[in-house]
This record gives structure tokens, C-alpha cells and sequence, in this order.
């Protein structure tokens, strides 16, 4: 019962978890840009899904819609306010532009948590689950909610597979990664690009963010454990490495669930950070990653 | 190495004077403000050596002032040692975590040492909380003794240790080992190819960092009676640490002071408008850090021969 | 240069690899004191990796490196900067916040972790090494405010603060005008006549012809000649290596030429790299349908003047693409109008497959016309449609370039700019390519411009020739002529 139960809620969290850490690789990869907001980005999500649908009555499908936008709006200010400026200024030498973009995204993170908790106060909020009632599986009841999370997951993950490996503009995304002037010689401008994989990243993390708000609460208070967890799953798995990403996030969501279900829930996060420090060590680019 | 001019120190001079007569005019309130402020500038201060002079970039300074808190807290609350002895041995422990520090550092490059350096925060955060037994957990770990009860005195106990902190600091940077810590942080390989051995001085570096972490994260927890994550472990507070350096001007060592004050005493004027303050505060670090990377000593005019 | 005397450096044996790639190969030579020594050879040579391995930056496979006896071969660099080898690296990092005279003064300092003061007498031996180095006037002033050469004189008065026996110098000349070239040979020639022994890199015999006593010359990792500067430029290997062999010419009239309207025009432009100018007011005219070949030794100002026209760098100067003046387009905009090029670093997309690469380059095409260019750019280079679904970065260095050319034909340019297409190439691929070049030019109305420090495969396709040297065109004309008027001091 115990080991189904792990198993379920183990993958259910771990789909999510990937879910959130792929649009963060995504935009590393592509761009090379750390975005320290990530979390914030996550909770606005969450946040928005819920005011319109608990406090204004629009109902959870508007509200999930609404906050999938408003991310992608905030996606596309940290991106055009803040990394781009930034990158592009000339009083920034080279080499410390990494610090820059980490410090300035850290920051916007902070403005987006604090204002967020200004505008909702900093208490945890539920999003309304989009379907409701339980289902047993192997006799243990799931919320049908659970299911359909890891269905919308793994179905938007899928898109994103198809689009980067099947489409004219993914390859681009992918040459992108690999060599960006050889991009600019064929004729192709680097700032669209990277605003289109800005706009992929702020979809990917809204819809992560309300099913994650849906799942296991949302608050202003989640920003910096939420920019943690996908930094820890990204670093994890090789920053940039897409398949990296997704095995990461299902070792720290089973590491994460079996702690919580067998040891102790205040613990749940501990042993991923071990096994992240001794990654660190002893392989640094990840488990995937190159270098 | 370099002199600065007559009227600058006079100035100076002046300007430490007025701070050092401060508590004569000025509230308990004020005081108490001024004094976490002074502990935050020798963070910040320490942060830019490491930084600005070795080109690492340590995104866990909590790591470092944390130890030094909680090493200090927990030798006088649970050994009875001294107050002076129980802030050595907080400052060892910095010093031991900040080479613990250098070892990867010294392999890592670029985002993976900002990494390393994030991850040992969480992990110490985690520690604390699991053995709160002996660390107070969440709640925070009082400590029996305190440096001082009169505001007054806990204020000009931060002065003075902020000013010899940072003299010191100011003239590692000044000096012949500040050179050649700067020349490694620029380009280890040239900096080789001079006859130096960079790994050394880079260890040197993490390792006085840390100890001036270390003890202002002690005096800290002197201060104010108790050590608590919130206060000297929690992320965002190293965050306002690297801010407070950047926004005061990198490789300058002052700036961090300036940077740390003007946090503080920004988010304290700020207070009327409540829960917004942090948002403010943040708004305008970020303002000046994409605008003006060179930060509030960058908007000084030049100095000599520029 | 006196043999009888023991060599201050010996080298013997000095091997490298690079995963699969031999960078040096076995390579003995000797450095002795009072003497310059020039090692000469085109990029990828390995000139690069030897002066690495002897500063220990770069750790040998095998072989020894005796400084006065003793091996210094894999100890770390800080070492051997201690045992007595300066370097003066092309590109270098002043402190900023530091003055010149504290800069050079850094190259004394003592490698202590204790030590917060110079030394004694240190300031006044930077004062005298600065003077020495002609910064007598500048001792006092920010990097920053320092015009190029300074720059490069405080480099050099650094490398040589611990008073070195070998003093290793990488492209001494680069970004030099020809009267600060005057006044650095003559500080080297100083070094020399000090006793030290040095070493200069670059990439021809010419930039250091007059100041080396002796040159050595190394092609894809081995040593392929050695003794005097004009041993070294009459050498045949030496020749064949940065010339190719005999040379062929096939140009149109130059009335035909004429006849067609100008499709390039650059007026004037200079580029400058930080302070250092890569080239000086360089203007050139390309008509529509013509085949252009700029030609020149290695850093002679080629790259930087392609990507000036590819908007890849800022420059001062006027372009003008079709009749019309360009005002800021940017690179992609550029490439799309037409002037596509293929740069000598070839760019591929690595990991990505060669049919993936050409099927990028066609995005933009109508898919009818991307399969008929492709099974065009197949015909012309069959063995991309072997390869194709193999990972570019796989391919050989003659496939690789291949597919860099078709990958560039893809995008339908109206002007191809060709940089360094046989660079690190074997003799057998160069065929293959001119003969692809040659069916280019007369099976299509495509206009090129070539960039070659290989003559011979420059010349049998131009109708027209700029040289370049030292960031500035100093002729042009035919090929006919050139074979007559340039050839000879080319080298």
C-alpha cells in the first residue's frame, strides 16, 4: 500500500518537478541565462489562478488561463527589462555579466515575492483542483486532480519534444544552444530567437506553477524554495541537458517522497542536497551535462 | 600603496568623528539600526575581497557569516565559553568552512563555484534544523551572554569593529597580496606566468574572508542575543550581502559599507510604507545595478588620471 | 649566434595530443643566450601549444624542456616562472586600479602570502625597468588612459621584472604602426644584448625577419625548416606551406569586369580591436559577378575586414551594398540581403548532423526550391550526401570546410565571402576544393570574395587581387600581374 502510494504521489510530484526545472534548462541552454525568478515567475502563476477563480468567481478554467498569461507577461519583463539590458550594456564587462543577470533576477525575484505577498498577504493558498473527486488505484485513492496533472505534465512536455525535434523553429532553438554566431551568419536575428524561448519559458513555468499551486499550495513564501528546487534539479542533472533535467527531477521527487513518507517530512529535502553536493564534487557538469 | 589625498582624510576624519558621537544625539532605535548595519558592512566588505580582488563569486556568504554566528552561539550557550573565547572559536569555524569552500572553488569555474557555494547554505540550513537539539532549530538559539545591553555601547562595539575590519580589509587590497590576489582574479594563467602561485593566494582569500565573516556573524549574534537562520544563515540574507557590495561599487572595498548602510537605513526610512519597503529597496538596487553597474562609488567622479 | 655554447633552453622530444589531434609532434630545438629565436608557422601549427608547454601552462605528453640543465617539462607555471622564463602573452589584463609603475611593480613582488609591502629598492627597480621600456613619461598614469603600444611596453617591462633568461614573446608586432615595430625591435634586440635568450611567435617569417637571428618554421606540429630568415623564406616546404605551388591564372578582362555594376563598395574602414587597430582605412570595389581574391599572411587584417562587411564588428567607414549605403543593419539583416559568409572557424553546428545543417541554412527557401539546391550542392560536393546523417563535428577538416561552403550556398548569396578555406587542409582536399571553386565560377554568375594566404589556390579563380598587409591594402590588380609585380615580397 505504502510503496504504491510513494509511487504514485512520487510521480505525480516528480512531473511537476520536471516540468518546472525544463523551461529554467531550456532558456540556459539556449541563452545561457541562470533566472534567479524562476520561483517567483511560479507562484504569480498559481497566485493569479486562484484570486480569479476563489475571489473574483471566474472559475478554475479562466483562472488557470489568466495565470499561465500573466506569467508569460513577467516572463517577458525579466527578459526584456532586466536580462537583456544587462547583457547588452557595455558598462558590464564580459565576464561578470553571470553575476549581473544572477544578481538582477535574484533581485526581481525578491520585488515579484514581495509584491506578490502586499497584494495576497503571505499566507498559502490551494488553487481549486481543474477536475474533481478520486479514483483507486491499486486500492489507493488518488484525487483524479493528481492524475490529471501528470497527464497536462507530461503532455505539454511531450509538445515541447515535438516542437524542438520536429519543427524548423526548434532546430533553430537547438543550433542556438550549440553555436549562436554560426545562427546569426545563416541569416537568422538571435533576438528572436531568444524571445521565442523566452515565451515557451514563461508558458512552461505558468502552467507548472498553477498545477503545482493545484497540487501542493502555492504563497509568497514559496518563491525561493521553488527557484531552489529547479536549480538543484537542473544542476543535478547538467545544466542545459534536457533529458538530465527530467531524470533529476524524478530522482529528487522519489528522493523527496520516500524522506517525507518514510523518514520524516521535515526532512524531505535533505538528502537531495547531499546527493547535489556530491554530485558537485565529484562530477560538476551534472549527470548528463558536458563540459 | 596608493595615497589619498590630504582633504579626503580630513574629511574623513571628520566624518568617522560625527559617526563615533553619534549615540550622544541620536534614539536607542536609530542606534540599533546603525549597529546591524555596521555588521552587515563587514559581510559585504568581506564579500568584495573574495569577489572583487579574487574573482570568485560566492553566492553563500551566509555559509561563512553562519558558521562564525553558530559557532560562536553555540560555544557559549553549550560549552559556557567566554564571550571573546566563543567568538574566536566561531571565527575558526568560518575559517575552516571558507577553505572547505576553496577546494571546489578552485576546480569549478564560472556558474558551477556560485553553485557549490548556494548549495552549502541550504545544507547548513538543513543541519541546523535537523540537530536543532543542540543549534535551537528554527526557533534560534539564545545565548546566555551579550556583548552589551546599553545601545550606546553595542553601537560603538560595531563601529569600532567595522572600522578596523575594514581598514584591514582595505589594505589587503591596497597591498602587494591584494595585487597579486587581483592579477589571479583577473587571469590566473598571467598571474602564474609572473611567478605566482595563484591557488595559494586564492586559498589566503577565501580564508580572510571568511574569518571577518565569521566574526562579525559572531559579534552579531552577541548583539542581539540570539543565532537564528532568519537572521545569519537564510539565502536572502546573503542575497542583500552581494547586493549591498554591488550596489556600493565592486572592487572598492568601502562599498560595501556604503552599500550596506544605504540598504539598511533605506529600508528603515521606508518603513511608513510598510510591507512595500522590501520591494522599494529592491526596485532601486535593481535600478542601479542594470543602469549603473558600477554602483554608488562608480557615480563619484573619477579618480586620478581617468 | 654562437653554437659552441650550451643552450639556455634545450627542447627534445616534445610531444603533444589533444585527444586525437597531435598538436606537436617530437619536436628538438635548441634556444641559446643572446640570441632571437623565431618560430614561425601558420594557425594550428602548434607554434601556439609549444610556447604553452614551455611556460607549463599546457602540460607536455611527452619530451623535455632543459632550462640550463635542469627539465621544467609539466612543473606548473608559477615554476618556471620562477626558474627564469618571462612571457609576454598577446592578450593581457593590466590591473586596472593600479597605476603602470604598480603594474610593473607586480612582476616583482614576491610570491608570499605574508608579505604586505614591496620589497626594498622593488620601486625603484620598477621605476628603472618601466624607464628602460620607454614608459618613463607614463610611470604614473591608469592603463586605461595608455595608448596600444604602452600597453604592450608594460607587458614586456612585466615579463621581464624577475630578470628572465628566456623571454617568450607571442605576436610581438601585432596591432603595432610601423614606427612603434621601429622602437620594440629595438627594445628586443636590447633583451638580447642583455644576455637573455628569445623566443618570438608568429605567424610569418616577415613580421620578425629582420629582428630574428635564426627562425624556425613548424607546420601541422613538426618542425619543417630551420636556419636564417631568407634560409627560412627561400626554403620549399616553407614556401609551398604559405604559398602553395606554382601559379595558375585565369582571369576575365577586366573591360567584361567593368561592364557590370559595383555590388560592394567599402570606403575607408578601419577596425580597431579595444585600442589595437586591425585595419586602416581599407577600401575595396566588388562588381556583380566577379571572382575577388584578398590575399595575405595570417593576422594581416582578412578576418576583420570580412567581418566588418558581415556587420560581425564595429568600424569606422562607409559600406555600400547595391548601390545603396548600409546604415546599421544588423548581422542576420546583412546575411539575408545577400553577403553570406563562410568564415575560416567554419562554424558548423557541431552536434547537429550535415543534412541538419544544410536544412537550416534552407529554411528560408520555398521546399520545392531547398530540394533542387540541395541535390545541386550534393552534385557539387558528393560526399556531403554520403555523410549526411552523420554529426558535422565528426566529418574530416576538408568535409567539414565542404559542408561550411555548401551550408553558406544554401542561403543563395548574392556575394559569398570565402575566408581561409584551405586553412589546416591537406594538399589533396585543396584540389578538390579549387575544382569545386572553378565550376562555381563557371557554372553560375556568383560573385565571391576570397580571402587566402595561399596564393596558389587564391589566384587561379580571381579575376581580380588585393593585397593586404598590416591591416592595409598595399596593391592590386590582376592576377597576371600579380604573378609578376608581388609575388616575390609577398613572403
Amino acid at each position: 500500500m505504502l510503496a504504491i502510494q510513494i509511487l504514485i504521489d512520487g510521480f505525480a510530484i516528480s512531473t511537476l518537478y520536471a516540468l518546472g526545472a525544463l523551461g529554467f534548462t531550456l532558456i540556459f541552454g539556449v541563452s545561457g541565462v541562470l533566472n534567479l525568478a524562476h520561483g517567483g515567475l511560479m507562484v504569480i502563476a498559481a497566485m493569479i489562478a486562484w484570486y480569479l477563480d476563489t475571489s473574483l468567481g471566474f472559475g478554475p478554467y479562466v483562472g488557470a488561463l489568466a495565470g499561465v498569461a500573466v506569467c508569460l507577461v513577467a516572463a517577458l519583463v525579466t527578459y526584456g527589462g532586466i536580462v537583456r539590458p544587462i547583457e547588452n550594456s557595455r558598462a558590464v564587462p564580459a565576464h561578470e555579466r553571470e553575476l549581473f543577470v544572477l544578481t538582477a533576477t535574484l533581485l526581481w525575484g525578491v520585488m515579484i515575492q514581495e509584491s506578490l505577498s502586499y497584494a495576497f498577504t503571505n499566507s498559502p493558498i490551494t488553487v481549486q483542483p481543474l477536475i474533481a473527486g478520486t479514483v483507486s488505484i491499486l486500492g489507493v485513492r488518488t484525487p483524479i486532480n493528481e492524475i490529471f496533472i501528470a497527464a497536462v505534465a507530461w503532455a505539454v512536455m511531450g509538445a515541447l519534444w515535438l516542437l524542438v525535434n520536429r519543427t524548423q523553429v526548434g532546430r533553430r532553438l537547438l543550433a542556438a544552444s550549440i553555436n549562436p554566431r554560426a545562427l546569426t551568419l545563416l541569416g537568422f536575428e538571435l533576438d528572436r530567437i531568444y524571445l521565442f524561448v523566452w515565451v515557451i519559458y514563461g508558458l512552461l513555468a505558468g502552467i507548472a506553477g498553477v498545477l503545482l499551486g493545484s497540487f501542493l499550495g502555492s504563497g509568497s513564501d514559496y518563491v525561493p524554495g521553488l527557484t531552489g528546487s529547479a536549480f538543484t534539479i537542473v544542476v543535478l542533472g547538467g545544466l542545459g541537458s534536457v533529458s538530465g533535467t527530467l531524470i533529476a527531477a524524478y530522482i529528487v521527487g522519489y528522493i523527496e517522497t520516500v524522506t517525507a513518507y518514510l523518514v520524516s517530512p521535515s526532512l524531505r529535502e535533505v538528502p537531495a542536497l547531499i546527493l547535489l553536493v556530491v554530485v558537485i564534487y565529484m562530477r560538476p557538469q551534472g549527470l548528463l551535462g558536458r563540459r | 600603496m596608493s595615497t589619498i589625498p590630504k582633504s579626503r582624510l580630513a574629511a574623513l576624519a571628520v566624518f568617522l568623528i560625527v559617526l563615533a558621537l553619534f549615540p550622544l544625539g541620536a534614539n536607542g532605535y536609530i542606534l540599533g539600526v546603525l549597529t546591524t548595519a555596521f555588521y552587515f558592512a563587514v559581510f559585504a566588505m568581506s564579500w568584495d575581497l573574495l569577489f572583487g580582488y579574487a574573482g570568485e563569486v560566492n553566492f553563500g556568504p551566509t555559509f561563512l557569516i553562519g558558521l562564525g554566528a553558530y559557532g560562536a552561539g553555540m560555544s557559549n550557550a553549550l560549552l559556557g565559553l567566554p564571550v571573546p573565547l566563543a567568538i574566536v572559536v566561531g571565527a575558526l569555524a568560518a575559517v575552516a568552512g571558507g577553505v572547505a569552500l576553496a577546494i571546489p572553488a578552485l576546480r569549478l569555474s564560472g556558474p558551477y563555484l556560485g553553485l557549490i557555494t548556494l548549495v552549502s547554505v541550504l545544507l547548513l540550513q538543513q543541519a541546523i534544523v535537523i540537530f536543532a537539539g543542540v543549534t535551537g532549530g528554527e526557533i534560534g538559539l539564545s545565548v546566555p551572554d551579550v556583548l552589551s545591553i546599553s545601545s550606546a555601547a553595542n553601537y560603538e562595539y560595531a563601529l569600532a569593529f567595522m572600522l578596523v575590519s575594514g581598514l584591514i580589509l582595505f589594505l589587503i587590497s591596497r597591498s602587494s597580496l591584494g595585487m597579486i590576489l587581483q592579477a589571479a582574479g583577473q587571469d590566473q594563467v598571467a598571474a602564474a606566468a609572473l611567478g605566482f602561485n595563484a591557488t595559494r593566494h586564492k586559498i589566503l582569500a577565501f580564508a580572510v574572508s571568511a574569518l571577518f565573516s565569521g566574526l562579525a556573524g559572531a559579534f552579531l549574534v552577541f548583539y542581539l542575543g540570539t543565532a537564528s537562520v532568519s537572521a545569519v544563515v537564510d539565502i536572502s540574507i546573503g542575497v542583500r550581502v552581494i547586493i549591498a557590495a554591488v550596489l556600493g561599487g565592486r572592487r572598492t572595498i568601502i562599498g560595501g559599507a556604503i552599500g550596506s548602510v544605504f540598504l539598511i537605513v533605506a529600508g528603515e526610512l521606508l518603513r511608513p510604507i510598510g510591507q512595500l519597503s522590501t520591494f522599494v529597496v529592491a526596485l532601486i538596487a535593481l535600478v542601479v545595478i542594470v543602469l549603473f553597474p558600477d554602483g554608488l562609488l562608480g557615480l563619484l567622479p573619477h579618480r586620478r588620471g581617468a | 649566434m654562437n653554437t659552441t655554447t650550451t643552450p639556455r633552453l634545450a627542447v627534445s622530444g616534445l610531444h603533444k595530443r589533444f585527444g586525437g589531434l597531435i598538436a606537436v609532434k617530437s619536436l628538438d630545438f635548441n634556444l641559446y643566450p643572446g640570441e632571437i629565436l623565431g618560430l614561425i608557422g601558420p594557425n594550428g601549427s602548434g607554434k601556439s601549444t609549444v610556447m604553452q608547454m614551455i611556460m607549463g601552462v599546457v602540460r607536455p605528453t611527452a619530451g623535455q624542456i632543459l632550462l640550463d640543465g635542469q627539465d621544467i617539462a609539466g612543473r606548473p607555471t608559477y615554476d618556471i616562472a620562477r626558474a627564469g622564463v618571462g612571457i609576454v602573452f598577446q592578450h593581457s589584463r593590466p590591473l586596472r586600479l593600479q597605476t603602470v609603475l604598480e603594474n610593473i611593480l607586480l612582476g616583482l613582488l614576491p610570491d608570499s602570502l605574508s608579505r604586505l609591502r614591496p620589497p626594498p629598492g622593488a620601486i625603484e627597480t620598477a621605476r628603472r625597468i618601466g624607464e628602460e621600456c620607454g614608459l618613463g613619461e607614463v610611470l604614473d598614469r591608469l592603463p586605461a588612459t595608455l595608448p596600444f603600444a604602452d600597453l604592450r611596453r608594460m607587458e614586456l617591462a612585466k615579463a621581464i621584472a624577475r630578470n628572465p633568461s628566456v623571454v617568450l614573446i607571442d605576436e610581438p608586432f601585432a596591432g603595432l604602426t610601423s614606427a612603434e615595430v621601429h622602437d620594440f625591435s629595438a627594445l628586443i634586440r636590447r633583451f638580447r644584448d642583455q644576455g637573455r635568450a628569445v623566443m618570438l611567435v608568429d605567424h610569418n617569417v616577415k613580421s620578425i625577419a629582420s629582428l630574428a637571428d635564426r627562425v624556425l618554421a613548424l607546420y601541422l606540429g613538426e618542425k619543417i625548416a630551420e636556419g636564417s630568415s631568407e634560409q627560412v623564406m627561400q626554403d620549399e616546404t616553407v614556401r609551398r606551406v604559405y604559398l602553395g605551388g606554382g601559379i595558375e591564372t585565369h582571369e576575365r578582362p577586366e573591360a567584361e569586369i567593368a561592364a557590370h555594376k559595383v555590388l560592394l563598395q567599402a570606403e575607408d574602414i578601419s577596425v580597431f580591436y579595444g585600442k589595437a587597430q586591425a585595419l586602416e582605412n581599407v577600401s575595396l570595389t566588388v562588381h556583380e559577378g566577379e571572382f575577388v581574391s584578398i590575399v595575405g599572411l595570417n593576422g594581416a587584417g582578412k578576418t576583420s575586414l570580412f567581418n566588418a562587411i558581415s556587420g560581425l564588428v564595429p568600424f569606422r567607414g562607409a559600406i555600400s551594398w547595391d548601390g545603396a549605403k548600409r546604415a546599421g543593419e544588423s548581422a542576420a539583416a546583412i546575411a539575408r540581403a545577400g553577403i553570406v559568409q563562410c568564415p575560416e572557424t567554419r562554424e558548423l553546428f557541431g552536434r547537429l548532423s550535415v543534412a541538419e545543417n544544410l536544412e537550416l541554412a534552407g529554411q528560408r527557401l520555398p521546399p520545392g526550391e531547398r530540394a533542387s539546391r540541395l541535390d545541386w550542392l550534393h552534385e557539387l560536393f558528393p560526399i556531403l550526401r554520403v555523410r549526411g546523417t552523420q554529426e558535422s563535428r565528426t566529418l574530416s577538416g576538408g568535409e567539414q570546410q565542404m559542408l561550411a561552403i555548401a551550408r553558406s550556398l544554401m542561403l543563395k548569396p548574392r556575394l559569398l565571402i570565402l575566408d581561409e578555406p584551405t586553412l589546416g587542409l591537406a594538399p589533396v582536399i585543396l584540389g578538390q576544393l579549387s575544382e569545386a571553386l572553378s565550376r562555381l565560377r563557371e557554372t553560375t554568375d556568383i560573385t565571391v570574395l576570397l580571402g587566402e594566404q595561399n596564393v596558389t589556390f587564391a589566384l587561379p579563380h580571381a579575376d581580380r587581387v588585393y593585397v593586404i598587409e598590416h591591416g592595409r591594402i598595399i596593391w592590386n590588380g590582376t592576377p597576371t600581374r600579380f604573378a609578376a609585380e608581388a609575388g616575390t615580397g609577398y613572403l
